[in-house]
């Protein structure tokens, strides 16, 4: 009871809340900085303690120095500008071409598969086995066999993309369509609605939330699939790129091409929020005004 | 009024099957609304109300019976009536003009012109200045208005509004109440309501019809006898409270309780 009252209270008096929720944030910041600097803390410390084995490794095995295995910031940065061109005009723009076609085509591929799952019964109990058990089979073997048999070109590499993006789209895009409110369709049914036209405007709309949520995860598969594929066998590509610094053993390069691939990978996940903002203005003004984020992200 | 709008039931029946047992929803329920007549429903919770709305807007056949709109059997009902539901049911992505043009939308008229006349409608229904704002920002009353003016711009002669206040604080429902009865007037609509509250059905209503505890049964007509306008009658006249104690007396016998339980 003293709970409720305290609730109401706090509900009603506006000045109260406004305080209290600034001690509150107060809180929660200073928490979240200890949380974040202890992780930092002890991820640095593992870290250290790897690279002090791998050199002492290196040493005794290969005669390898320290900078051989760990190329200092700048020596990346000479990569970079040795490469610039060949980089920003093959490489990237392929790897760019095959993730953003390969997520376009999971997208499609992913919500038509929800919505026909979400259509009929008996699709769902066909397709939904089909979905999982195509998780259960590695998709690298399947993807190696794909290039080996389809061949250098960007086609396959885009199947790829596909293959990693379409199943979270799929899966989170029907969850959203089957969570859809019964009592909204059947409003518009009695409104006179045929069921597509309540399709489109209770069941769609009411799936977008969790459709991005699904989309965010294929983002950041998305190049990494792209990379895979190239990595098999291509004429460009960062994966290509990366393959051949690893076989010449020059591990500048490679760090490059990592750090490109996680920049790419950021870079796209950050559109797909842009765009769930602007596309879900009603999801963030209402329901996630207290939520200020997880950084960047 | 250039239409003569009516709807007919007659002898209505539903049943439904819950886990092997036949439920008994309706069982020969009959009413006829005259045109621009404002009819309220009360009854125990589980008397089939919703049911008989369910079955006038088509979401559900009745068992036996039949349901008629303007004086002809009719082999569609969905979309004949407009049709308000107890939760509000605003489209939480829509904007509150985007969820009142829902209905010529459905219809498949313009949108701008659509548009156009919720907004001229704003202002009466209180909203004047949210037509951008989504539901989840508005109050409670204010998303029942937005959701009434829904009902109202699907411009059906009939509606069946199903406990509309019932989930307001007493101050903002009789607000609504009033309201409610400056724009039935103005509109000329035929008004199926069904509520909880007995003081509200005789405020509100031409007539009033009482359901008994399952099977739902019609068991009470009540005229109300009233002058409109009502807006400005006092709720604690004697006339209103007498009928008010009519009804309840009706539900109690219709609850199957004799008198009220003696205090121990």
């Amino acid at each position: 009871m003293a709970v409720g009252e305290r609730a109401d209270r706090a509900a009603s008096g506006a000045g109260t809340v406004s305080a209290r929720s600034w001690a509150a944030r107060l809180g929660q910041d200073v928490a979240r900085i200890v949380v974040l600097s202890a992780v930092a803390g002890l991820m640095l410390a593992f870290f250290a303690s790897g690279v002090y084995q791998l050199v002492a490794e290196a040493r005794a095995v290969e005669n390898l120095t320290f900078e051989d295995i760990l190329p200092s910031p700048g020596e990346i940065l000479d990569a970079w500008r040795a490469h610039e061109t060949l980089l920003l005009d093959r490489h990237i723009p392929e790897t760019l071409w095959e993730t953003l076609a390969g997520l376009s085509m999971a997208v499609v591929l992913g919500v038509t598969i929800a919505a026909l799952m979400d259509f009929s019964p008996l699709l769902r109990w066909v397709l939904y086995p089909v979905l999982v058990v195509s998780q259960t089979i590695p998709i690298f073997a399947i993807a190696i066999l794909l290039i080996l048999v389809f061949g250098f070109g960007s086609g396959p590499k885009i199947t790829v993309v596909v293959l990693f993006c379409f199943f979270p789209i799929a899966l989170n895009t029907f969850g959203g369509l089957q969570s859809a409110d019964p009592e909204l369709v059947s409003l518009l049914r009695a409104m006179g609605a045929s069921s597509r036209q309540a399709w489109l405007k209770v069941r769609l709309p009411a799936a977008m939330p969790s459709f991005f949520g699904g989309l965010r995860i294929a983002a950041t598969y998305s190049v990494v699939g792209a990379i895979f594929g190239e990595y098999i066998t291509a004429q460009h590509g960062l994966g290509v790129f990366l393959k051949r610094s690893y076989s010449s053993f020059r591990l500048d390069q490679a760090y490059l091409a990592i750090i490109l691939t996680a920049a790419l990978s950021l870079l796209l996940v950050l559109l797909v929020n842009l765009v769930e903002r602007l596309a879900l203005r009603w999801y963030y003004t209402s329901r996630r005004s207290d939520w200020r984020g997880p950084g960047i992200y | 009024m250039a239409e003569t709008p009516c709807l007919d039931v007659r002898g209505v029946s539903k049943t439904f099957r819950d886990g092997g047992q036949t439920v008994t929803a309706l069982e020969n329920v009959s009413l006829a609304a005259r045109p621009g007549e404002f009819i309220t429903i009360i009854g125990p919770s589980g008397s089939g109300k919703s049911t008989l709305f369910n079955l006038i807007t088509g979401l559900a056949e009745p068992d036996t019976g039949e349901i008629v709109f303007d004086c002809g059997p009719v082999r569609k009902r969905a979309g004949r009536v407009g049709y308000m539901p107890q939760r509000d049911l605003l489209l939480p992505w829509r904007t509150v003009l985007d969820n009142v043009i829902l209905g010529p939308e459905l219809d498949g008229r313009p949108r701008r012109e659509a548009r156009r006349r919720a907004r001229e409608m704003m202002p009466l229904f209180g909203l004047a200045g949210f037509e951008d704002a989504f539901p989840d920002t508005l109050s409670g009353g204010m998303r029942q208005r937005a959701a009434l003016l829904r009902t109202f711009l699907t411009d059906r002669d009939v509606l069946l509004l199903d406990e509309p206040f019932g989930a307001l604080d007493a101050l903002t429902r009789r607000e609504l109440q009033r309201w409610l009865l400056d724009v039935w007037q103005r509109f000329q609509k035929t008004i199926l309501f069904i509520t909880h509250d007995v003081e509200e059905a005789v405020f509100l209503a031409d007539r009033v019809l009482v359901f008994s505890a399952r099977p739902g049964r019609i068991v009470k007509e009540l005229h109300v006898t009233l002058p409109r306008p009502r807006q400005s009658i006092s709720l604690l006249s004697t006339e209103l409270r007498e009928m008010e104690a009519e009804l309840l007396d009706t539900l109690r016998a219709a609850n199957g309780d004799p008198a009220l339980p003696d205090a121990r």
